[in-house]
């Protein structure tokens, strides 16, 4: 199993405070049901097993869950893109980056902000309560230098791919399915840019990796306020 | 739902979701038609086509000799991963007893004249990829292939982020195509790409209708 990069996020520094108790309940509660069980399964570089094979592990053992999962799992996705969009509202405010690298950077943030509110809006219609906006409290230095504000920004986009992929075989609605693909292969397009852009490896494997929310979580985790 | 490890096993494709009922959604997220593909073989060959195609266009552009520095080794590393796509796809076809299509006849045309023609080409057919995946996964039945082809996806995304960064193209539009990825549906894609096929095995004969 490959550790999270993640764990390195904000120095370990707790960043998200939920809005109520409610609200953290809810994400841990749903957090441990749906991640129960799932195996972290990595295709790594040049990696031709089957599907059948390579995947087969990461989706045993899966929930047998109600429909309400699909309402779980867009929470867990809110909750991870408040992080994010907030994270690049204050990177992009701090004034660290110039020319194409602020040109690059914006969209993101752009982006980001449209799935908090894309999957608002998704829970409301169907009849879900969305998780508040949870406090965000980044640590100090987060924002100060230009190379660590864009690091943690692949870091944390490389970690959100996997979260969204992780979830894949869990959704059971198709049109939710189809919804949370089409902002995962945006954030791939995110971390390929961001590790271009901090000379990493834009191009990882030859098909996407995927973390289940338990992982994701404990990668996280050090920035939830509880 | 559960899926069973004897379900892949056995190459058996699992219940599907009365919600993933794919004719039924009207939501800009809508998948292809429903028509479209009869089971998971047909949309793996659909994507074997494409793979197919990709991995070609990247054999011979990489071959030309029109990129070096760091676009060279991005794109060496692109051409892997076409291959691996071909090889994951063919090798789950089979699997699940079907008959992988052939490799459809090609012609690149002038796009190997320059550095700027090969990325050009590159970004469109990325970006197609991208769409003709978000087009076909909801005619997937089986989640395990479902995670891979998103997988899949998600690299293409990479592939194509990229390529219009070395192109130096408009962040908005060029390196991102807008907050969310557009589908396409597989006639969608069949346009854009059939200028590049040609003869016996092209998509066209194969990659729909073949079970």
């Amino acid at each position: 199993m490959n550790t999270p990069q993640g764990n390195q996020l904000f120095d370990g520094k707790p960043v998200v405070e939920f809005r109520s108790e409610h609200d953290r309940r809810s994400f841990l509660r749903n957090a441990l049901l749906v991640g129960v069980g799932a195996t972290y399964v990595a295709a790594a570089a040049g990696d031709q097993r089957s599907f059948l094979r390579s995947s087969a592990a990461s989706a045993v053992g899966t929930r047998k869950g109600p429909a309400s999962g699909d309402l779980d799992i867009l929470n867990y996705a809110l909750t991870l893109e408040y992080l994010e969009s907030g994270f690049y509202d204050r990177g992009i405010a701090a004034g660290l980056l110039s020319g194409r690298e602020l040109a690059l950077v914006t969209p993101i943030r752009d982006h980001e902000r449209a799935h908090v509110q894309a999957v608002t809006d998704t829970i409301t219609g169907l009849g879900g309560k969305p998780v508040a906006k949870p406090k965000l409290t980044f640590p100090k230095g987060t924002f100060t230098d230009k190379g660590k504000f864009l690091a943690t920004a692949s870091t944390f986009e490389e970690l959100g791919v996997k979260a969204y992929h992780g979830q894949v075989p869990l959704i059971e609605s198709g049109d939710l399915l189809a919804a949370a693909a089409s902002i995962a292969g945006v954030e791939s397009r995110h971390a390929a840019i961001l590790a271009d852009l901090t000379g990493g490896d834009p191009f990882p494997g030859p098909i996407e990796a995927n973390l289940p929310m338990k992982a994701v979580l404990k990668a996280a985790m050090p920035f939830i306020k509880s | 739902m559960t899926i069973k490890r004897s379900d892949f096993v056995k190459g058996r494709t699992a219940v599907v979701p009365a919600t993933v009922a794919v004719g039924a959604l009207n939501n800009k997220f809508a998948w292809a038609q429903a028509a479209d593909f009869e089971d998971d073989v047909d949309v793996l060959n659909y994507a074997l086509t494409l793979e197919y195609l990709e991995a070609e266009f990247y054999r011979q552009g990489n071959s030309a000799g029109l990129l070096s520095g760091k676009e060279r080794q991005y794109l060496d590393k692109v051409q892997i991963d076409e291959e691996s796509h071909v090889a994951t796809i063919r090798s789950t076809i089979m699997k699940l007893g079907g008959s992988p299509v052939a490799a459809p006849g090609v012609d690149f045309g002038d796009a190997f004249e320059s550095r700027s023609k090969y990325l050009t080409t590159s970004h469109t057919f990325e970006n197609t990829g991208v769409s003709a995946y978000l087009g076909a996964a909801g005619f997937i039945t089986d989640k395990a292939i479902l995670q891979a082809a998103a997988g899949i996806f998600g690299v293409e995304a990479r592939h194509a982020a990229i390529v219009g960064s070395l192109l130096g193209l408009e962040p908005e539009g060029g390196v991102y195509m807008g907050a969310t990825e557009t589908p396409l549906t597989s006639a969608e894609v069949l346009d854009a790409v059939s200028p590049f096929l040609t003869g016996p095995g092209a998509m066209q004969d194969d990659a729909a209708t073949t079970r």
